[in-house]
C-alpha cells in the first residue's frame, strides 16, 4: 500500500465570473520511507495539492489516499502531519514545551507518552535551552524548528512540509536540511517537501514531482534528471588572447562557442553536441598556439533542470 | 480515551492563554464591571423603572447582567478564536485534529464555559458587593440551568463561528448580536414565542433560583422541558450551520485565509 496516492486530482475554484483550475489531473504516489520534492512555480498547484492531502481542501475530482484512507476522511489525519507556511503554525504565547504538549494532546497522545516524545524532540532539534521560552521570543529559525517539532510530535508516518526553510538564513537552512535528511535516514517517515529552495530539495529528496500550470510535467529521480540535462559543456580559460583567425575558425567549427576576452585572458564556453570531439577542440587550440590555464566541466543543478523542464526544453 | 487527551489539551491551552494575557483578562472584567456600575447608578437615579430593563428588581438587574455576560462569551468566544487562529496560521493545524473540527469546537466551548464561570464568579461577587444584594448560589440548581440556557447561545456561537470561517470579517455582526442579547435577556418569557427564543426563558428560571431561592426540582417541569427543547434546537441548528460553513470553507479553500 502506498503511503500517499494522488490520482487524477482536479481542483477548480469557482468564482462569480470565472473558474480557476488550480490542479488539473495530478497523479503521483509515495512509497513508505520515500522523501519526495514537490516543485513548481507560484500558482503551479503545489499548496492546493498539499492541502487536499491534509483534508483542508475538498477536491473537485480524483482520488487522494493516505495509507489507503481517503484524505477528506478524518481517519486519514491519524497518519499525516504538516508544516504549512513556515513558522505560522505555532502558538506564540505558549512555550516550546506547551506548544508540543498541545499538539501531542490534539492528536490524542496520552500525556506520559507525549512527555517522552517531547523530551526526545527538544534534544533532536537543539531546543533544550528554550524549552520554557514562549514562541514569540524565539528567532525565526527556532520558530521554524518548533513548527517542525509540532508536526513530528504527532508521530504520524506521513509528513508534509510546505516551504520549511522559508525566510531562514543559510546556516539555519542547512541545519534544517540535516534534520530532514536524518528523518529520511531513519526511514520511519515518508516526506513530501515543497520548496522554492532547490538546494533544500536537491539535498534532501530522492525524487521530484514537478508541477506546471496544475499538471505534473515530471516525476523522476533527481540523479536521473540531472543526468538527463547533463551536457558536455566546458569552460576553458586561456592565458592571453587568441589570434583573430583562430577565433573565426573555432566559431565556424563550434557554432555554440562563446568567447569572452579579458585583459589578460580569454574564456571559452562551449557545449559540445553529440558527435563533437573534445580532443578536436584541443587540437584547434594547440594549432592556434593557445596556452590553456584551466579546463572545467559545467554540471547542471536542480534549479537549471527545473527551469528547463518548466520551459518545456525536454 | 484519546479524545479525552485532545479535549484536555484544548481546555488547558485556553487556561494557559488566560494566564498569559493578564491585562486582557483584567481589563475585560473591569470594562464589564464599569458597564454594570453605569447601569446600576443610572437605575438608582431614575428609580425602579431602570431596573425593570433587566428584570423586576435590583436583583433582576444582577441576574440579567450575569446571564448577558455569559451569553456574550458563549456566542463570541468561538468566533473570535477562529478569526484569531486563522490570523496566527494555526486554524489549519486545529482542523487537522483526527477527531474532527466539530469536536475541537465542542471542546473549545467547554473550555470557554469554564473560563467564563471563573470570570463571571468574580463579576458576580463585585455586583453583589456593589448592590448589597446577596443572591442564592445553589450550584446544583444553577449550573444545569446555566448550561441549558446557554446551549441556545452556543448554537448561535457555532453558527457565527461557521460564518467567521467563510466570511472572516464578521465583527459588525457581533456588535448587533450584543444588543439582540440584551433584548432577549430583558424579554419577559410569558408568551410561547418569547419562550421559543434563546435566553429569555432560561434567564427567568435562573432568576427564580437566584432571587427566590427555588431549587431546580421545584421549578415547573413543563418549563424545564421547554428550556431543554429550546437549548437542544438552537444548539443542533448552530452545529449544522457550522458543518455547512465548514464544508463551504473546505470547498473554496478558505481555512487558511484571514
Amino acid at each position: 500500500m502506498p503511503a500517499l496516492l494522488v490520482e487524477d486530482l482536479v481542483k477548480v475554484y469557482r468564482g462569480r465570473r470565472k473558474e480557476v483550475v488550480a490542479v488539473d489531473g495530478v497523479s503521483f504516489r509515495l512509497e513508505p520511507g520515500e522523501v519526495v520534492g514537490l516543485l513548481g512555480a507560484n500558482g503551479a498547484g503545489k499548496t492546493t495539492t498539499i492541502k487536499v492531502i491534509c483534508g483542508l481542501i475538498l477536491p473537485t475530482a480524483g482520488r487522494v489516499e493516505v495509507f489507503g484512507i481517503a484524505s477528506h476522511r478524518r481517519q486519514a489525519l491519524r497518519h499525516v502531519a504538516a508544516v504549512l507556511e513556515g513558522s505560522r503554525n505555532v502558538y506564540w504565547r505558549l512555550s516550546v514545551e506547551e506548544n508540543l504538549a498541545f499538539f501531542a494532546g490534539l492528536q490524542g497522545i496520552p500525556p506520559r507518552k507525549a512527555r517522552k516524545r517531547i523530551r526526545e524532540l527538544i534534544a533532536l532539534l537543539g531546543l533544550e535551552e528554550k524549552r520554557r521560552t514562549t514562541a514569540n521570543l524565539l528567532s525565526q529559525g527556532m520558530k521554524q524548528k518548533l513548527a517542525l517539532a509540532c508536526a513530528l510530535v504527532k508521530g504520524t508516518e506521513l509528513l508534509l512540509l510546505d516551504e520549511p526553510t522559508l525566510g531562514l538564513d543559510v546556516e539555519t537552512s542547512h541545519e534544517l536540511r540535516g534534520l530532514i535528511r536524518e528523518l529520511a535516514r531513519e526511514g520511519r517517515h515518508t516526506v513530501l517537501l515543497s520548496s522554492h529552495d532547490m538546494g533544500v530539495v536537491e539535498d534532501t529528496c530522492e525524487r521530484v514531482v514537478i508541477l506546471a500550470q496544475g499538471k505534473v510535467v515530471t516525476d523522476d529521480r533527481i540523479d536521473r534528471l540531472l543526468g538527463l540535462f547533463r551536457t558536455r559543456a566546458y569552460r576553458i580559460v586561456l592565458s592571453g588572447h587568441l589570434p583573430p583567425g583562430a577565433a573565426a575558425v573555432l566559431r565556424s567549427r563550434f557554432p555554440l562557442l562563446k568567447l569572452h576576452t579579458g585583459d589578460h585572458e580569454t574564456t571559452l564556453e562551449v557545449e559540445l553536441a553529440p558527435g563533437y570531439d573534445f580532443y578536436e577542440l584541443l587540437d584547434h587550440l594547440r594549432e592556434a598556439g593557445a596556452a590553456i590555464e584551466e579546463i572545467s566541466r559545467a554540471e547542471p543543478d536542480l534549479e537549471e533542470v527545473f527551469l528547463k523542464i518548466v520551459k518545456g526544453e525536454k | 480515551m484519546s479524545r479525552l487527551w485532545a479535549f484536555w489539551a484544548i481546555v488547558r491551552r485556553q487556561l494557559i492563554e488566560l494566564k498569559r494575557y493578564p491585562f486582557n483578562t483584567i481589563s475585560g472584567l473591569a470594562t464589564l464591571y464599569i458597564i454594570f456600575l453605569l447601569i446600576f447608578l443610572g437605575a438608582k437615579f431614575i428609580g425602579t423603572a431602570g431596573t425593570r430593563f433587566f428584570g423586576e428588581s435590583l436583583e433582576g438587574l444582577v441576574v440579567g447582567f450575569m446571564v448577558w455576560t455569559f451569553a456574550i462569551a458563549a456566542y463570541s468566544d468561538l468566533s473570535w478564536a477562529l478569526i484569531r487562529e486563522a490570523q496566527l496560521g494555526t486554524l489549519e493545524q486545529l482542523y487537522m485534529c483526527p477527531f474532527g473540527f466539530r469536536f475541537v469546537s465542542l471542546a473549545w466551548i467547554a473550555g470557554s464555559f469554564l473560563t467564563s464561570l471563573l470570570f463571571v464568579s468574580v463579576l458576580l461577587a463585585l455586583m453583589m458587593a456593589t448592590t448589597g444584594k446577596v443572591l442564592h448560589l445553589n450550584l446544583g440548581s444553577l449550573l444545569p440551568l446555566l448550561l441549558l440556557t446557554l446551549a441556545s447561545v452556543y448554537g448561535v456561537g457555532f453558527a457565527t463561528g461557521g460564518l467567521a470561517l467563510v466570511f472572516k470579517r464578521i465583527q459588525a455582526f457581533f456588535q448587533i448580536l450584543q444588543f439582540v442579547f440584551v433584548g432577549l435577556v430583558a424579554l419577559p418569557a410569558n408568551t410561547w414565542w418569547a419562550k421559543a427564543l434563546p435566553l429569555s426563558l432560561g434567564t427567568k428560571l435562573i432568576a427564580r433560583v437566584m432571587i427566590d431561592g427555588i431549587r431546580l426540582r421545584d421549578l415547573p417541569a413543563s418549563e424545564l422541558l421547554v428550556l431543554l427543547a429550546n437549548g437542544a434546537f438552537y444548539f443542533l441548528l448552530g452545529f449544522l450551520a457550522l458543518w455547512g460553513c465548514e464544508r463551504i470553507a473546505r470547498q473554496r479553500g478558505l481555512l487558511g485565509h484571514y
